[in-house]
């Protein structure tokens, strides 16, 4: 198998784009990156193209209503939050197996309003009476696990607001791009313990992409600006006692990065970035675990030291995260890796992490699904 | 953590400790039956009712739902039910404040490990929230759902969890 390279990586600012279809912003995400990378859809050989909530109408074949129809494979991709990495990941496969030489991985989607959930499967409906299927309330329970067994306090979990909230101001692709003080984040309504608004994601529309292309495309276009995939994994949540009564955030996220670390030959010791699913603040704090940023029970204490924030050992969601960026369902897995590529090209701007070369991309899908991408600068 | 912001969940819940019974009678000449309003929820002939769960005969693994083979090792042995523990331990729980439009909040989701290795989710009621700990002792009540009915009449059948002992 070949390494597969990003040639091209760009998304559209996250918000809500009332009068526009997400097939529209997906498609203009896809010229962005194609203009990224110097090339012409006429290059691309295969579209993975990843929406929540959208992939069985045709995404990708939408896409290229709008900018090319050129009878290439489309391939749409449905799998919750890690939709995104799933269509990155497939893309790589195709790149690396030979089969294409220039690939397009295209997230776009217009999220539902409200707070996100489960419905009934039958009977009388699930919530208050068994609990509750909010996703705020099912992460809320997850990081109540790594409270209860460490002690960690709600101003940890509050503080991962705060960090991402400021890494925001400095991202103009971000929704949220005001400073959220611990103060403010505390006295923002309680959604469920010890969540309060400002530690949950920010509903929004959005699209990203990116161009995988291979090593003989890249050595054409030029090295310079070029992005090595060093690890692609996707996993599906392994056996679990609890799961999926309780939804299991970490042996997911934890078979993935095992898998990527070794795919690399990298460990966590070599990263200068991650960009993890901070969908909600108690997540932020399970991963660090789960992405071996420290050692268990050490992840309260990582955010306190502050080495998460940007100028900190190793920053985590300079974006913004999700929390503050924005979580476009099927985008997020995408927008992810752009961030990561901006980062190792060294054109983040304010935000940048001053010499970065590798990267951790990480997102994980209720139900479940993990995708960890590692990143070299080329 | 501080929990005392939460106004005391155990008001408002009294009726939910009524047992229902399967059958109730509706008029002199039908009876309309209860209905399970949980996928593990089961009714007896007798009308009482019960969680049943799944458990693998290879390696012990137990599951609310049943399967077509071993969730945990693969064996394709199917995993025979068997009616659950009613008594069990809290694993992890969170208050719910916002919830869904027209959910009364707030209330305890609560995740239970019963005693013999089937895990639940539920509400956890009868407890003031600074009161809640993991690893509480709790008890698995069935109820009537919170009084909801299908779309001909018929009751359903809940369940919640009660703190035990001193909890």
């Amino acid at each position: 198998m070949s390494d597969a390279f990003i040639a091209g990586a760009d998304m559209i600012a996250f918000g809500r784009y009332p009068d526009r279809t997400y097939f529209e912003l997906g498609a203009e995400a896809a010229l962005l990156a194609l203009d990224d990378a110097g090339l012409s859809i006429l290059d691309v050989g295969a579209v993975y193209a990843s929406s929540c909530f959208n992939a069985q109408s045709m995404l990708g074949q939408k896409i290229l209503k709008l900018v090319g129809q050129t009878g290439v494979p489309c391939i749409n991709v449905s799998n919750a939050c890690a939709s995104g990495a799933t269509a990155v990941r497939e893309a790589t496969m195709a790149v690396r197996s030979g089969m294409v030489d220039v690939a397009l991985a295209v997230g776009a989607e217009k999220n539902p309003r409200g707070m996100l959930g489960g419905a009934p499967a039958f009977g009388p409906p699930v919530e208050g009476l068994f609990g509750s299927e909010s996703m705020p309330a099912v992460f809320a329970e997850a990081g109540m696990v790594h409270a209860n067994a460490y002690g960690t306090t709600l101003e940890q979990f509050a503080q991962v607001a705060v960090k991402n909230h400021y890494h925001a101001t400095m991202n103009p692709k971000a929704v949220y791009r005001k400073e959220t003080p611990m103060e403010e984040v505390l006295a923002s309504e309680m959604i469920a313990w010890p969540l309060t608004k400002l530690m949950c994601s920010a509903n929004v529309d959005g699209a990203a992409a990116v161009i995988i292309v291979s090593e003989k495309k890249a050595r054409e276009l030029g090295m310079s600006r070029m992005v090595r995939i060093r690890g692609s994994v996707l996993t599906s949540d392994p056996y679990e006692s609890r799961n999926p009564e309780m939804f299991d955030a970490s042996s997911v996220t934890r078979l993935a990065a095992a898998q990527a670390y070794e795919m690399a030959g990298l460990g966590p010791e070599d990263l200068d970035l991650v960009e993890l699913h901070d969908c909600f603040a108690t997540a932020e704090i399970l991963h660090y675990e789960n992405l071996r940023l420290c050692g268990e029970g050490e992840a309260g204490r990582l955010i306190d030291s502050g080495a998460t924030a940007l100028g900190g050992r190793i920053p985590v969601n300079v974006s913004g995260g999700l929390l503050s960026k924005g979580h476009p369902i099927g985008a997020t897995g995408v927008a992810n890796i752009v961030e990561i590529v901006e980062h190792l090209r060294g054109e983040a701007g304010a935000r940048q992490v001053a010499g970065a070369k590798i990267g951790l991309a990480h997102v994980l899908g209720f139900g479940a699904a993990a995708g960890v991408h590692i990143l070299e600068k080329a | 953590m501080q929990l005392g912001m939460f106004i005391d969940l155990a008001q408002g819940y009294s009726e939910a400790n009524e047992i229902l019974a399967g059958r109730v009678p509706m008029a002199a000449d039908t009876v309309t039956l209860a209905k399970p309003g949980h996928k593990a929820i089961r009714i007896a002939a007798d009308g009482s009712a019960f969680i049943e769960g799944f458990r693998c005969d290879a390696c012990g693994a137990a599951f609310p739902e049943a399967t077509m083979a071993c969730r945990a090792c693969a064996s394709r042995a199917v995993p025979h039910p068997f009616r659950a523990a009613e008594t069990g331990k809290l694993f992890t729980w969170s208050v719910v404040s916002r919830s869904y439009p027209g959910i009364a909040v707030p209330f305890v989701s609560a995740i239970v490990d019963l005693d013999d290795g089937l895990s639940l989710k539920g509400t956890l009621r009868d407890v003031a929230p600074d009161q809640v700990k993991a690893g509480m002792p709790v008890r698995l009540v069935m109820d009537n759902a919170g009084g909801a009915t299908d779309k001909d009449g018929a009751p359903y059948v809940g369940f919640h969890f009660t703190p035990m002992g001193d909890a």
